[in-house]
């Protein structure tokens, strides 16, 4: 809306600069009218902006989903409902390409899991959760986790003390146990706030 | 005459000892290879059967039937497999719930003779039967059996009326009383559904043994009752095992030794 306002403005001043003085002088006040209109457009919307919830959707870990994200906030139910009655009552657990099954919810869990400012996920009964967050503006109760796990199983609730990337192993020597401070330096890496 | 006739033999042995040789020597090849062979191809069937019939991508196959055997003579501590059973599925994490409320997928019974005095304990799960009485009584289609014989609910259509419980001759089902949290991923469980043994549908779609039949020590065998070349066939064909209240004809896949 800022960029289309904007485009207004310059607009009206260079018809404003193209026209002889008399003529412009002319045209002012509907030009001070145009830019009240404007104004009081810009109150509007700005007023309108503030109704409602505004969703925040966090970034997730995973490199790329089942489907673009249009198409996944359209058709995730009939996806996850097409793949647990297959799963669970015909036993199929993979893609016939050995794959993970698309409506897996635990692959969904996995991916879209979303830390807190500790460093601990977050349980279904937050706000921020990956699907409480769209859910609850779009005023949908879902029930699958009240059975199913709704944060990754294993190490995930502890913080990872390394994330074992710029380690240079080549620093410690095999066989010997006594490291100096330097080689103590060489080899922990720096730990970052945001390391998973 | 014996003698003439002994002498006939020894002729005849003389005359044909090229061929009786040669005759002897395929033979006993080919009695070697009888006796190998099955062997042999037992050993193969069976690995490859554990492999390729429990492919992920393929699903459960309807010519299997999954069963188990329990042996209780061999006089193992079956609260190991209870307690393998409750890490496998996260059980025993209720709070509020009553000790006879909480879920339990394996209960340990122990009987008493009364006459002599003789007493024993078994684990009682789910018993898988072919014609299970929770399937027919559910009205929702929430408890089912897979194609390879694993009776099992689908919490998605249990809608908690508990009919199942009422119906089941071993006592195998459970009903969660309360909220859950922090189940494992691999089995969701919630208020308000039934839930019982499922044989480890997890595991054994990835190629393992259920969690019981691995901290049992070998006093339970899981394999295809089906294949007459597997494990728990060849011990039912060589040593028999009963079902229990087999009067009630339901052919369960649970078979026992030494009750």
């Amino acid at each position: 809306m800022w960029l289309q306002l904007n485009i207004d403005f310059s607009f009206n001043s260079s018809f404003i600069s193209k026209k002889s003085k008399e003529k412009s002088l002319h045209k002012l006040p509907l030009a001070v009218a145009g830019l009240a209109l404007i104004a009081s457009f810009n109150t509007v919307n700005a007023s309108q902006s503030n109704l409602g919830p505004s969703i925040t959707i966090q970034e997730t870990s995973g490199e790329k989903c089942v489907l673009p994200s249009e198409e996944m906030r359209r058709q995730h139910p009939d996806i996850l409902k097409h793949d647990r009655i297959k799963t669970l009552r015909e036993g199929v657990r993979a893609k016939a390409d050995g794959g993970v099954l698309d409506g897996s919810l635990k692959q969904c869990v996995n991916c879209h899991a979303i830390k807190d400012d500790n460093n601990k996920y977050v349980r279904i009964d937050n706000d921020q959760h990956f699907c409480v967050s769209c859910h609850q503006y779009a005023a949908v109760s879902i029930d699958c986790f009240q059975c199913h796990r709704d944060i990754p199983e294993g190490s995930g609730d502890f913080h990872a003390l390394s994330n074992h990337k710029d380690i240079n192993y080549n620093a410690v020597v095999p066989g010997t146990y006594s490291l100096t401070v330097q080689d103590m330096a060489n080899i922990a890496p720096e730990v970052h706030s945001d390391d998973n | 005459m014996t003698i003439n006739i002994e002498n006939e033999k020894q002729q005849d042995a003389a005359t044909k000892v090229e061929t009786s040789r040669r005759n002897f020597i395929f033979g006993s090849v080919a009695a070697a290879g009888l006796t190998v062979a099955p062997a042999v191809m037992l050993y193969q069937t069976a690995n490859a059967r554990s492999l390729s019939d429990f492919s992920l991508k393929d699903g459960a196959s309807s010519k299997v039937r999954l069963g188990m055997l329990v042996d209780t003579s061999k006089q193992v501590d079956w609260n190991k497999s209870v307690e393998a059973c409750n890490k496998e599925h996260g059980l025993g994490n209720e709070k509020d719930s009553r000790d006879d409320q909480k879920t339990q997928y394996i209960r340990v019974v122990d009987v008493k003779n009364k006459g002599t005095g003789y007493t024993m304990s078994l684990p009682v799960m789910c018993q898988h039967c072919e014609q299970a009485p929770c399937i027919d009584v559910c009205p929702t289609g929430a408890s089912m059996k897979r194609p390879d014989g694993i009776v099992l609910v689908d919490s998605h259509r249990c809608i908690g009326c508990r009919y199942c419980m009422m119906a089941c001759p071993y006592k195998a089902r459970s009903f969660v009383h309360e909220v859950l949290t922090d189940q494992t991923e691999n089995t969701p469980r919630g208020k308000g559904c039934v839930e019982s043994c499922n044989m480890c549908v997890n595991r054994i779609d990835k190629g393992q043994e259920p969690a019981c039949v691995k901290a049992s020590n070998g006093a339970i065998v899981f394999g295809d009752l089906n294949d007459p070349t597997s494990t728990i066939s060849a011990l039912l064909k060589e040593h028999g095992g009963k079902q229990i209240r087999a009067d009630l004809k339901l052919n369960p896949g649970v078979y026992y030794q030494g009750i």
